[in-house]
């Protein structure tokens, strides 16, 4: 029986290995983003990249579930919300540091993962999705109507002078780009570990087809909600980043509609239910719309927004890899 | 021991008796065959036996214990494994891939699972087939896949659905000794087929369903000479070629 | 009490609306299992054609049923011949991938053409109020639940009494073996959107007579859909209509004991509560 297989890697990390084919781009891809603060360092160009991690990050997240597992959720803005309220609040009614505020937030949006998903996912697939679409629009009305929560004008931390243990940093914005980079770093690793695992197997077993899955012993609702909660946690993480990053938590600006979608959209673009997949999609959204937003003003109201939806038109008409698939195409075609 | 019972299990849909009162046991290392035309009931009842459609009445106990109407994946957990009439491979994956996701019921480890998933692939012939992805091999390959990868769940009963569909006379003979191969492992078998020549030669006991309700029970030349069961099914051919051997 | 029932018999005549929205929606996920989530954007350009036929010309939205009925419908066909029958057997996913982003199309696209201002239709022909007994209700208001109504009624005989609702009914069934029997899938399919858009064609016109049209005016009349869907049962148009009535009765309703604005959180409850405890609806099938 030989040892080595191509399908599965067993062999252990070394430096050699490290810097060979896929993963020298990884390494290259952390290089760059971690010297690109330094050397491009103009704060508009800075705060881009921030939001591309911050959806970079949220549509990884979304990946987990929707990806790999293949339950569309809709409701991602929720978890985002409950971590940016959540850590907002402690820290403005409790004064908790926002290191803590940020899993407080991951274990709320858990909680409400599962109170979602476990009636809805002994449900067909489609059930859930459907039973998530609502509930984003259902949150921001609640969220509105509640005084405590800070109604339509939300809760806005106070403005301290710089310190890493409350998150603030005022003279530069590199301390919130070197966070928000890290989490992005550790959500991939997480995800690259998870594709690997047990857990990753059975989720890419339930999407492909739950009977066949639940056949072979899966408990197709118990993994189902394993990646929800995974996904929430990661979700309400950095949506307390977000909180403290702008400072203000409102209805508007952390639930918004498009939001859940927008994460599909990045997860569609670049790849959906592969590792990269969202980042692509994030990288190539997020400076878009920022640019388009930038230069085009309100006159360029929803033009970016059509732009993508024509775009992801014509991806998932035809090719519904996305960039991935585009890219293994490519590659096919060279080898030839 | 009496590994599989089934006592009067019936499943009605909307008005039609799909199982009636169906009454079967299986020993364990018995190798048991379920004939009957299209129609009969015959992936009904397994689907009453593994969960994914309850019985509307009657038991289902297996070792002893009652699991009628018990979720598939705790049926798989213990100790039943199917395959499907429609075969359900997962797509996007290898083949090796697939058999993994069948050991992982075993352990939690992938690389536990890969090395048994390896020693299941060889077992049943699909070693150099196992980097290819599982939607673009052939049906037949399919089907090999799909018993493949139940077998790897380390099942005690191994429920196969038409296995043996699509294949050519030649490759009869293989399936054959698989299966026998599989029960000398210490499985039992409880195999619907159409596919005569892989199922006469290697059952214990063959039941007969008709409309849902079992029709007759026997070895297969008993079965083969029951004028009942001819007429339902098998045909003059089949009824004289299995009552003269064995 | 008497509130309480007039509340609830003006949410009725809404309903109408949602009722006959859901059934469209219902009619194209019957016939090819696909939910089109774009449903509540088409609706969104119909309120739009009808508001400008108003503004522009002066066109009264009444007239426009007929016509709003039309363009829709041609809408339905471009979207279906366009991408949605390439998806048809694909994983829910990629169908909704697709009708989202044709949802976003179409928001997007009126946000940049004509802004997210709130419009209103307030002079038309039919105007003012009627009094039946103690209540009171909307001519307007009233004039939509009928002519839902009526739109209903006239899918239902085509339904259940043409020999081509036959057709569909059997595509929708099972669309294998009404192929095996020589039936044009792709005809029906392609019926399927024009009719299921059609309905929001007519919807689309009537509502514009009591309510404001603005970019994202169909996420909520979407959502209220789905959910009077769940409540029939996937796969029966006739439940998503009974659906609708009780979305607009129960809308309207608790809109007497909460805050207006968390009325769509009671419907939401009632649609999740329905999903835990009788996921197939009244009358679904699936």
């Amino acid at each position: 029986m030989p040892q080595t297989d191509s399908t599965v890697r067993t062999r252990p990390i070394s430096l050699p290995r490290l810097l060979k084919g896929k993963n020298l781009g990884v390494v290259l891809a952390i290089l760059f983003f971690a010297a690109y603060p330094l050397v491009i360092t103009s704060p508009f160009y800075v705060q881009i990249i921030i939001r591309v991690f911050v959806y970079a990050i949220a549509a990884q997240a979304w990946n987990i579930i929707g990806g790999y597992a293949g339950q569309v959720s809709l409701c991602q803005a929720v978890f985002f919300g409950m971590g940016a309220f959540t850590s907002a609040y402690l820290m403005v009614h409790y004064d908790i540091i926002p290191w803590i505020g940020l899993i407080a937030g991951a274990i709320l949006s858990m909680v409400l993962a599962v109170i979602i998903g476990f009636p809805t996912f002994r449900l067909v697939g489609r059930y859930f999705a459907i039973a998530t679409m609502g509930l984003g629009e259902i949150a921001q009305i609640i969220v509105l109507n509640t005084s405590l929560l800070g109604g339509a004008v939300g809760i806005w931390l106070p403005v301290l002078p710089d310190s890493f243990k409350y998150m603030q940093f005022h003279k530069s914005k590199l301390p919130y780009y070197y966070i928000a980079f890290v989490i992005a770093i550790a959500t991939y690793a997480a995800v690259a570990w998870l594709e690997k695992s047990k857990i990753g197997y059975y989720l890419r077993a339930i999407k492909a087809d739950q009977q066949a899955a639940e056949s072979l012993g899966i408990d197709s609702r118990k993994y189902k909600l394993i990646a929800f909660m995974i996904s929430a946690a990661i979700t309400g993480i950095i949506g307390g980043f977000y909180a403290n990053y702008v400072l203000v938590v409102d209805p508007f600006s952390v639930l918004p509609r498009s939001f859940s979608s927008m994460l599909l959209l990045m997860s569609v673009i670049g790849g959906v239910g592969t590792l990269w997949g969202p980042l692509y999609g994030a990288a190539i959204v997020m400076p878009l719309t920022e640019l388009t937003r930038g230069f085009l003003g309100a006159g360029g109201r929803g033009l970016d927004v059509m732009i993508y939806a024509i775009l992801i038109i014509i991806i998932i008409l035809f090719e519904p890899q996305g960039i991935q698939g585009v890219i293994k195409r490519v590659k096919v075609r060279l080898a030839r | 021991m009496d590994l599989l019972v089934l006592d009067k299990v019936t499943k009605t849909f909307e008005g039609i008796e799909a199982n009636k009162e169906v009454s079967i046991t299986v020993r364990e290392h018995e190798i048991v065959g379920l004939i009957g035309p299209n129609g009969a009931g015959k992936t009904t009842l397994f689907s009453c036996i593994s969960g994914s459609k309850p019985p509307t009445s009657g038991k289902v106990f297996f070792r002893g214990e009652d699991i009628t109407g018990t979720r598939p994946d705790v049926v798989c957990k213990k100790g039943i494994a199917r395959t499907f009439q429609i075969v359900k491979t997962f797509a996007g994956m290898t083949v090796l891939e697939n058999v993994m996701i069948g050991a992982l019921n075993n352990t939690g480890s992938p690389r536990v699972a890969r090395e048994q998933a390896l020693e299941v692939l060889n077992f049943t012939g699909l070693y150099p087939k196992r980097d290819l992805e599982a939607g673009q091999i052939t049906l037949v390959d399919k089907k090999r896949v799909e018993l493949a990868r139940a077998l790897a769940t380390r099942p005690q009963l191994l429920m196969l659905d038409e296995v043996c569909a699509g294949l050519h006379p030649n490759e009869r003979g293989e399936a054959v000794l698989l299966i026998e191969k599989i029960r000398e492992q210490g499985y039992t078998v409880f195999i619907i087929e159409h596919v005569m020549d892989v199922l006469m030669p290697i059952s214990d006991r063959i039941v007969v369903l008709n409309y849902g309700a079992k029709i007759a029970e026997g070895t297969p030349e008993e079965v083969a000479g029951n004028p009942l069961v001819r007429k339902a099914y098998l045909g003059e051919r089949y009824g004289e070629k299995y009552s003269a051997i064995r | 009490m008497l509130t309480v029932i007039q509340v609830a018999l003006t949410g009725l005549l809404t309903g109408f609306a949602y009722a006959l929205i859901a059934a469209g929606l219902n009619f194209i996920y019957g016939i090819m299992g696909l939910i089109n989530f774009s449903h509540g954007a088409s609706l969104m350009l119909s309120m739009y054609f009808a508001y400008w036929a108003w503004a522009l010309f002066g066109i009264d939205p009444i007239f426009m049923i007929p016509i709003n009925a039309l363009l829709l419908a041609v809408i339905g066909v471009g979207i279906y011949k366009g991408g949605a029958r390439r998806v048809i057997n694909s994983s829910f996913l990629s169908q909704a991938v697709l009708t989202f982003g044709i949802a976003s199309l179409f928001v997007s696209g009126a946000q940049f053409l004509w802004e997210t201002n709130f419009r209103l239709v307030d002079a038309q022909i039919l105007e003012g109020g009627i009094t039946v007994g103690p209540f009171e209700f909307g001519l307007p208001h009233l004039g939509a639940s009928v002519v839902c109504a009526l739109a209903f009624g006239i899918l239902y005989w085509f339904i259940n009494k043409t020999e081509m609702g036959r057709v569909i009914q059997a595509v929708s069934e099972d669309r294998q073996a009404a192929a095996l029997m020589g039936i044009d899938t792709e005809r029906v399919f392609t019926l399927g959107w024009a009719i299921g858009l059609a309905c929001v064609g007519v919807a689309g016109a009537v509502v514009t007579t009591f309510f404001p049209v603005f970019p994202t005016v169909g996420d909520r009349f979407v959502l209220y859909s789905f959910v009077a869907v769940v409540l029939g049962g996937f796969g029966s148009v006739s439940g998503a209509f009974i659906g609708g009535l009780v979305v607009g009765i129960i809308e309207n309703v608790a809109g007497v004991f909460v805050l207006p604005a968390m009325k769509m959180a009671i419907v939401y409850a009632l649609f999740f509560i329905t999903l835990l405890v009788r996921p197939m609806g009244l009358f679904g099938r699936y």
